[in-house]
Parts: C-alpha cells; structure tokens; sequence
C-alpha cells in the first residue's frame, strides 16, 4: 500500500518529519518497505516566464531569452528551436542537477553553474521532458501550462511536492490498506481523531427503484449490497488533482468515474465497482452463485471457467462481475457510457479469498475484501463515490439507495479483564491508563460488570475478536519497549524432554574422524534418485523435475555433493550427512502423518584417496576395509558393540552387494560399495563407498560400568591356519570365540594371505588369541587346553589345517 | 621375561607394517635377527633365568625368533627387485596428512544458538517435516481459507499432507504430548514454495522455542531474549522490539537488531533501516492453547522461532544462500 502525506493530510493534521513518522509508526506495527520524497530530485527548478526571447549574436540556432522566475529575470541561452517568449518553462537554476545530460550517452546528471556559451552569459537551464526525467525525448523544451505561476517550484506545479511510504500491510490489519486506516494509527500518536469528508448529496425526483432492480439470491456470502444510479454523467480524463494522487499512488488513471471508484477506495479501504447501466440487461442486478465451467470475462481480458461456488454478480441474463474480485468485460465503463451503476458491497471475506485463488486474480478489491473489509463503511462510501461523480463528471443521481442489508453486522463488544492484561504482560498498568490507552483507537468501555470490562470495538478493526486482541492493543500503543525484561527463568531440572539430540555424538565423531558435513536439499528429482520398490512422496506442486520427490535415501543427494566437487577439482572426498527421508509405506512404525514413513538417517560417503596427497607416496584409492573401518570405529565410539554384519544378496539399488548392519538384534543400517550404475546417473566418477544408518539406531549405548583393571597377566597366541578361499573371516572369528570359553578375551585377525606357498583356492588367515583370566596367572596346561580345543573345532567346522605349527 | 618377550613380539609386528622398501627391511632383520640383535641379546639373559625354567622361556623365545624370521619374508615377498634410494631427512618438508572434517555452517550457527538455550533451561524436541494441516496450520491459528495463510507459500505431497512450512507445528505436537510446564527449543528444516535465487532458498532451517507455564509473561520473553541476543550477537549491541503479526502469537513482536554492517547509519544490508530483523516471537495464543487442551486461564507462554540461514549469512557475509546447499568442500572448509 502506497500512502501519500499530503493525502493523510486530508483525515487528520500533523506535523511529524517522514523520518520520525517512520520511525514512529513502525514501533506501532506498520512495517515500511520505503520512503520516496517524490519531488526530491526537483530541487532547484521552478516555473520560469519567457518575457524576451532573440536570436544569439553569434550562434543561429541558440536563442537569449529573459526568462522571470519569480523574484528575479534571468538570461537564459536556449538552443530548443521551439522556445518562443510568452510561454511557461521548466527553469533550472545555478546549482539544480539535471538528472540526466542530454549530450552524454550516459546521461549523467549535470550540475547547473553560470557559463558564457558562444560570449552570452547564461544563468540557468531551460530543461526538456527527457532531461527532467519525465518523458521521451521531444526535440524541444517542455512548456507549461499558461496558468502556471512563475518562481513556482517544479515539483509543486507538476503535483511532486509529496512524500509517498510503501507500507507491507500484515493480513490481520485490511484497516491499514487506506489512507483513513493510516491516519487513524498517526492518530495514536497525536491524540487528535481523523475525520473523512461530510457528503452532502443532491438527488434527483426519480427514484432509484423505477431504474435498478437488486436481488441478493445469496446472502452468506453478500451479507450486505448497496447501490446507486447517475443518470447522464460525462465520461472524461479526471481532472489533474486527481490523476496525480492516483499516480503517486501508483494507480494509472483511467477515466472520471472509474478514477474515482480507485480514490474512494484509496480513501476509506472500500472497495468500489462501476456498471454501465446500458450493458446490464433487464435493469436487474441479481447476487447469485455462477454455475460450473460458466465462461466470463473479467476487464482485464482475461476468460475464466468458473468454478462451482463462484459468487458473481448478474443482470437478469448473464454474470456482469466477479462479486468482490474484478468486474466483466462486458459492463465496464466506457466513454460512451451515459448512466451508471455504483455498487458498494460487503463480501464474505473466505468466499472472496477462494474465488480469487480459484481464478488466479490478485486485485486491490479482492486483497480488502478477503482480509475483511468494513461493513458499516458501505454506505459511507457509497455517497462520498456518488458525490465525487456528481462532481466531476456531472448527471443526476437518482433519488434513494438500494441498500440490501438484511441482517445488520454490530459492532462487537468485548471484554477484558485488567489484571489479566497485566498478568500476560508483566506490566502493572491501571484500568485508567488501560482505558486510555484504547480509547486512542476509538475502542470505548461500554459496561463494567465486578473486575471485567466490556469495550466497544469499531466495525473497521476485523483483527479485534476477544479479549487477548485487547491486550496485544495495550501493548503496542503502550509500547514494548515500555514493558520491563525479566530473566528470573526457573531452570526446571526434571524436565521429561531430551536434552542432547542423538546427532550431536554421531556428528562430532564422524567429524573428529575427517568427514564434512554436508546439508542437501531433501527436493531430488524421482527418475534418477529413487531406489527400486521405494514408493516415494511426490511434491504435487514442486517448483521444477529437480525437486519433485522427497528422498528416500540421503546417499543420491551426496553423490550429486560428490559429483559436483570432482568436477571443481576437489576428487577425494570424505562426507557425511544426518537428515530426515521419506517414503510412502502404510505399514511402516515410523508414521506420524498419513501413509508416509519419515526417519532420521546418517550417512557417510567415500571416494578418491585413502590419504591426502603427500609427496612421499602416491596414497590408494579408498576400498571397502576404508568404509568398514569408520563404520567399525563410529559404532565403537558411541559404545555400540553389540553389532552384526551380515551380507545381503543383491543390491538394493543404491548400494551393489550391501552389508547389513544390526545393533543389537535390531536392523541399524546397510554399507558398501555405491552402485556404479547409480554412480553414473549423477556422473560420479571412481569407486564410492557409503553407510547409511538410522540415527535412532546409532543413540549412544548407556555408560557402562567401569570394570576395574586386570591384576593378572595377558597370554598371547598365534595360530594360523590354511582354509578355502571362500571362507568369511568373520565367520571363523564368530567360531573362535565360541570354542573359547571365558578365559578367550579376545580374537583378532592379523594377517591374511594367499598366493606363493599356498595351494590353488586357498588362503592363509592367522589370528591372534588373547588369554587371561581376572583371578590368576594362567599356566601354559591351562593356555595349551583352550588353544588345542579352538584348533581342533576350526579344523572340524571349516575344513582348515593349522599352519607351521 | 615372559612379559619382556610379549612387548618384543607386539613391537616387532608393529614395526613390520611400516617396513617400505628393501632398506628398511634389512634394518628390522638387523634389528630383530642379528647376531647382535634384539632377540639373541634375549637368548643371553637365558642365563640368568632359573635353570628349571629355561626350557620354557628357550621355547617361547625359538618360537618368537621364527614368528619374526616369518613376518620378515613375506614382507620381503611384497617388494619387487631394485634398488630404493632413500631421501635423507629434511623436516621443512610437509609431513603427513591426515582429512580435517567439519560440521555444516549452518549446523554450527545452530549448535550455537542451541547451546545458549540449552544453557538457559530449555530441552530439546524435534517433529516431522512432513505435517498435516492441523499441526502446520490449523492447531496455530490459522483459519480456513485465510489469507494469513498466504504468509507462507506451501508444498502439498497430498490431500491432508504438506512439507512444513516452519518449526511452530513442532510446538503442538510438543504440547499434545506433554503436560506443561514446557521449555523447548526445536530446531528443523523447513519448506517454503519460493522462487530458487541467490536470496531465498526453497529449503532452509529454523529454530523454534517454547515456554509455557504459570504466569509466564511478556516480560520474561523479552527477558530470555535480550539474553540470547547479548550472548549470541555481544552485549554492547542494541535491540528493539516491534509489533507484529502471527496467528499463533499475541502480542507478537520481531526483534531487530543494529546492523553490524554499517553500525546503524544505514547500508544495503539494511535497507537502509540500519536495523536488522532476527526474530519473531510472542505470547502464545489462546487458541493455540485450547488446541492442545491446555488451559489458557491456568498457563500462559511464550514462543519464538529464527531462520538460521539468516543468521549465517548476516554472520559470515555470504553473499548466495544455494551455497549452503551445494556443498563445495572450499566452501565447507572455511568454517
């Protein structure tokens, strides 16, 4: 909402600068976008009157002229060939900046000083349209109006001499979408009440109701339709007043009576519409709602299909307006147009709101109605537009209103208690000060019952609604800044929430272990990002194919990272993320909202060099043992050692051969090598490695308790032996801790071989054994027995030989 | 003896992993089996070990002595032939690496911002990012078909179902499941239907907090808040509160703050202002109460949320919010 000073002027005196204005009113809730001093730039240029204008001594084509500008006459050299003496000219003075110089390309402002051009002194600049901004080039000097008053200064002839505030307008305040509704909040400040014109109307003998018929067939949504008729108006430019607040308010002006439907609305925040009485057939205006697919054209030449439900504004044959929302070409005013309608409507604000979504229309009128316009203003509105009319472009107003208003809207009343207001504020303010504070917008106690009070509110304030709303005005004209901090917070220590996230450890482990965290948009495109058997959920309203599902898995987002950083040069790659994924699955555990599961995940992701470079040695690209060795040390760090591999059969289309991690005897998570055809898809290049678990999955292991150090000493054995080549190394350490027993406290693989010395098809793996027992030093008897007895049951259960023993 | 023989086997396998080339494998043999070396100068102290114990210890050394012969020939069969020079040390050389990881910037503004409100009695929560309308819209005061609605352009995945268009949905779902009192702060991603440039992203993150309780005033949220604002932003900076709108608040207030760019003069930052909005917050709502069934007679709250992006941009000067998005690790490294 663009707001002129000079208009607010109109409501309400004040002397306020702009800035302090602003300033003001901005800690009252107005948020301004900007403050343009429209006639800014036209510093320094007034009216000037050509009294003499000769031919230039030296030079045919430049003119000298003696030009008044008010207490003084100058001599001006022109080079303009239309320059002539007697007109009114736009002078600039010595020290005005042209904006733009008309001999430089660039058009660069000019600062104007006192020159000799060919051996003439000349004080000033008579300007063009162009280099004052304000229009083409013209091939001459901009001349005036003759009427304009020479010394005037330019901005003020041109109506520029304003200030205009862009106000952002929150939902809850369609009050402020007028220049009545900002006065009164100025109105706050000064303690003085705005008032809008008195209208005094002339009517004519014939009545109303022999020209214009009204049926509202809808009352929900037309709770309140008022009409008048102008017979034999005259349809023409408005004149220069009007049509420069319009443009300062960036309105384009349109005719006198279109013009001043926009100025009345402008003025009071009601919303107006004009028909040409001629177009509206039968002389009937019937409120009904359109049937489906019905075809109507609005006046910006747009053709809609209707959808069912639309309320619309009809003659007695067609729909002529989308009631509240923008009116039809086919009715509109037009210069022919000799008698007209005036409508003044109160719209259900939710009926407007949908159909202006229905149909794509944002306009001034539907942005007011649907936010809720003033019920009790349509009348008001109705008469200052008639008289305007009656004005301007002259006719006869018919005698009487049509006023269709069959159950009257009241002003509400609401109560409030005072000390609840000071209870949500923290403030200590008395009902005095409390009903002071309101009576500044016009909110008036009407009753008093034991401690709470009713107040009555204007028709204008939707946002008022119950007693909460009171407070919240107590506030704010009070002033926030006004109500005291306190920061006496109770800690509540037995608090039943959470207060460490499970990522936090997982998170500053994989960091500690080198690993960037990445954060990708949850939006992926379906055709390359969705695994097979994943039903994902589709964004019905995405904004491109790139973002038109939500991941079901965070490792297509962090092969794009991957991608991305190869192709700026950065190919060796340690990554990781923590975020949610989704997925149609109406059976899944996790829903919260309809058939979609959502989970938390982390993942990481490998790729390029096991090392950085360094200039001793070229480093390995990174392997499976790599991805295997940060799941291994993640999962002991947070304490997690109870966990399972077990390898997966097939590819579940992301990872190729994946390994399944369970925590627990609980599914936690799968790892490996990424797929290459996935890999290809986003043009990865290389082998990648990655896990991804379930974070709820990776939540820290409680403490564990502390068990104290051994007294006793550790044994250590090597046993190696010879086995097929197939044979899982973590299968025969599973088989190795089982043979055991107690005093085994651990196994771990040392070396693997295979190729000289071993046959075809087999492989050497040698594992070192720890023995020890927490209540004596064991005997070589005691180690030899568990040793032969683990030998003697890996033979058995693998086929193996025990090597150089 | 037995324990020094241990430590001699533990060390000699370590040290044979680091064995590079063919000069240093002949240094472990040297070490290890010469006639000088570490295990033979194992066999002499035999001598001193009590005479019904040597058999033992012989074994257990004999067994070291070919334990060692062995990780010394298979390392040898690792190396091709030829001959390897080795550099003499120079320590201005860089040594070797090791990758630096980090977190996200955006995750560490928010740890930050978390960790002052942890430290100030607030729990953790968290919710879904896909929500239904009641918990995005309706449960906060957002009525049907109004155009404060239209605050917030939304992404539907289905008929009742929509990608959350800020963290207050998290504060319901918070209350529906725990009787107050509350204090939480719950940090998550968000979605907006926003154009993609360099100033607004489709995506980005908030913070929301929470604090419900008896007699809970506007006092102490601004109290709470000027507090998070003088340890987050420093003390000396100044802060003002203005009204504004939220369905789910009343009063609502945004917190703006002296751009740090230009000290206040005003700058493009700005916009000229010189103030910088950082934070919307109020009183919770009434209705926002009788959506979850608490008594809004008995309980009264504040609630506040931020975008984080916001912060880190102000923060950092970034000057493209897809940055954060795209991960380039010269952009990751920086913070």
């Amino acid at each position: 909402m663009r707001v002129l000073q000079s208009w607010l002027k109109e409501y309400l005196k004040f002397s306020i600068p702009p800035e302090e204005l602003v300033e003001r009113l901005t800690m009252l809730g107005l948020e301004f976008e900007s403050v343009d001093r429209l006639g800014e730039k036209f510093r320094g240029f007034v009216v000037g009157h050509v009294l003499d204008c000769a031919r230039h001594p030296n030079a045919d084509r430049l003119s000298v002229c003696s030009v008044h500008v008010g207490k003084e006459t100058l001599q001006i050299v022109c080079g303009a060939p239309n320059v002539a003496a007697g007109q009114k000219v736009a002078v600039g003075l010595i020290g005005a900046v042209v904006p733009r110089r008309m001999h430089d390309p660039a058009g660069t402002p000019l600062v104007l000083s006192p020159i000799a051009i060919r051996g003439v002194d000349s004080r000033g600049m008579i300007c063009s349209e162009a280099e004052l901004d304000l229009g083409p080039e013209s091939g001459g000097i901009m001349v005036l109006e003759p009427k304009a008053r020479a010394g005037q200064p330019l901005a003020v002839y041109l109506g520029l001499d304003d200030v205009a505030y862009d106000v952002e307008v929150t939902p809850n305040r369609p009050d402020w979408l007028s220049h009545m509704g900002v006065a009164r909040e100025i109105a706050v400040l000064t303690g003085r009440k705005p008032a809008l014109p008195r209208v005094r109307l002339r009517e004519g003998k014939t009545p109303v109701t022999s020209f214009l018929k009204v049926r509202v067939a809808d009352r929900v949504n037309c709770p309140r339709f008022a009409a008048r008729v102008i017979r034999g108006v005259t349809i023409a430019p408005s004149p220069a007043w009007l049509q420069t607040r319009l443009r300062n308010a960036g309105f384009r002006p349109r005719n006198n009576v279109v013009d001043i439907t926009n100025y009345v609305m402008l003025e009071c925040g009601q919303p107006m519409h004009a028909f040409d009485h001629a177009m509206l057939r039968g002389g009937t205006i019937i409120i009904r709602q359109a049937t489906e697919g019905t075809r109507f054209t609005t006046l910006d030449g747009r053709e809609h299909s209707l959808p069912a439900g639309t309320v619309m504004v009809c003659d007695a044959e067609r729909e002529v307006s989308v009631a509240g929302v923008m009116g039809g070409a086919n009715s509109e005013i037009s210069e022919g147009t000799v008698d007209i309608v005036l409508e003044s409507a109160y719209w259900k604000p939710a009926s407007i709101r949908k159909t202006a979504k229905a149909l794509g229309i944002v306009s001034d009128a539907s942005q007011r109605f649907e936010r809720g316009a003033d019920p009790q203003g349509v009348r008001y509105a109705l008469d200052r537009a008639a008289g305007l009319v009656l004005e301007l472009a002259g006719g006869t107003l018919l005698r009487g209103v049509i006023d269709v208003y069959p159950k009257k809207i009241h002003e509400r009343v609401i109560r409030m208690r005072p000390s609840r207001a000071n209870l949500v504020l923290g403030t200590s303010l008395s009902v005095r000060e409390m009903i002071a504070l309101l009576a500044l917008l016009d909110v008036r106690p009407v009753r008093r019952t034991g401690k709470t009070l009713a107040f009555r509110i204007p028709a204008y304030r939707v946002d008022l609604l119950e007693e909460i709303d009171l407070i919240e005005e107590i506030a704010r004209v009070h002033g926030y800044d006004r109500i005291d901090s306190k920061t006496s917070a109770a800690i509540d220590v037995s608090h039943p929430l959470e207060k460490e996230d499970p990522a936090a450890r997982v998170r500053s482990q994989l960091v500690g272990m080198g690993f960037r965290e990445a954060v990708t948009n949850s939006m992926q495109d379906e055709a390359r990002s969705v695994a097979p058997g994943i039903t994902p959920v589709r964004v019905l309203n995405p904004l491109s194919k790139e973002m038109a599902v939500m991941r079901s898995s965070l490792v297509p987002g962090l092969l794009q990272v991957i991608a991305l950083n190869q192709s700026r040069g950065t190919p060796d790659l340690r990554l990781f993320e923590i975020g949610h994924v989704f997925r149609v699955d109406p059976d899944a555990p996790t829903r919260l909202v309809g058939d979609y599961a959502e989970e938390e995940r982390a993942a990481v992701i490998l790729t390029g060099a096991r090392h950085p470079r360094h200039w001793d040695s070229v480093s390995p690209t990174v392997d499976l043992y790599d991805l295997r060795g940060v799941v291994d040390g993640l999962l002991e760090a947070l304490g997690l050692d109870n966990s399972r591999f077990i390898p997966y059969p097939t590819s579940d289309g992301l990872i190729e051969t994946p390994l399944g991690v369970e925590l627990h005897g609980g599914y936690a998570g799968l790892m490996g090598p990424v797929s290459p055809g996935m890999a290809s898809r986003y043009g990865v290049e290389g082998d990648v490695f990655a896990a991804e678990f379930l974070l709820s999955a990776l939540r820290p292991g409680g403490r564990k308790p502390y068990v104290p150090l051994p007294r006793f000493p550790k044994v250590r054995r090597d046993v190696a032996f010879t086995f097929d080549r197939n044979i899982a190394a973590g299968n025969v350490e599973n088989e190795i801790r089982r043979a055991g027993g107690e005093l085994l406290v651990g196994v771990g693989v040392f070396d693997v071989y295979q190729g000289k010395g071993l046959p075809e098809g087999k492989k050497s793996l040698a594992f070192a054994l720890e023995l020890m027992s927490l209540e004596r030093t064991l005997t070589d008897p005691e180690i030899d027995a568990v040793v032969g007895g683990i030998v003697r049951h890996i033979e058995q259960k693998f086929g193996a030989v025990l090597r150089g023993a | 003896m037995q324990e020094t023989i241990e430590r001699l086997r533990s060390q000699a396998e370590a040290d044979i992993q680091s064995v590079q080339d063919r000069t240093e494998l002949e240094e472990y043999r040297v070490t290890y089996l010469a006639r000088k070396g570490r295990i033979a100068a194992l066999f002499d102290q035999l001598k001193s070990v009590a005479p019904d114990q040597r058999p033992a210890f012989g074994k257990t050394l004999n067994e070291l002595r070919s334990r060692v012969q062995s990780l010394l020939d298979e390392r040898a069969a690792r190396f091709a032939a030829g001959p390897v020079v080795r550099e003499s040390i120079d320590p201005t050389l860089p040594g070797r690496g090791l990758f630096v990881g980090s977190s996200h910037p955006l995750i560490q503004t928010l740890e930050e911002i978390k960790g002052i409100f942890v430290g100030m009695g607030f729990s953790l929560a968290d919710g879904p990012e896909l929500e239904d309308d009641y918990h995005n819209f309706g449960a906060l005061n957002f009525p049907p078909d109004h155009p404060a609605r239209d605050m917030q352009d939304t992404f539907f995945v289905g008929k009742d179902a929509l990608l959350r268009t800020h963290t207050s949905p998290v504060q319901i779902r918070v209350m529906e499941n725990h009787p107050p009192p509350v204090r939480a702060i719950m940090p998550g991603k968000v979605y907006r239907n926003e154009a993609v440039n360099a100033r607004s992203y489709c995506m980005f993150h908030q913070v929301e907090g929470l604090c419900v309780d008896r007699g809970v005033t506007f006092s102490d949220l601004k109290g709470t808040l000027i507090s998070f604002i003088k340890q987050f932003y420093g003390s000396s900076l100044k802060y003002r509160f203005r009204p504004t709108f939220f369905p789910f608040t009343e009063p609502s207030a945004d917190i703006y703050i002296t751009c740090f760019i230009c000290g206040g003069k005003g700058c493009r930052l700005c916009k000229q202002s010189g103030w910088l909005e950082i934070l919307g917050c109020g009183m919770v709502h009434p209705n926002v109460f009788r959506s979850v069934g608490y008594d809004p007679e008995r309980f009264t709250g504040y609630a506040f949320g931020m975008g984080i992006e916001r912060i880190a941009i102000l923060r950092y000067g970034i000057d493209d919010i897809r940055l954060f998005f795209e991960n380039d690790v010269r952009f990751l490294e920086q913070f």
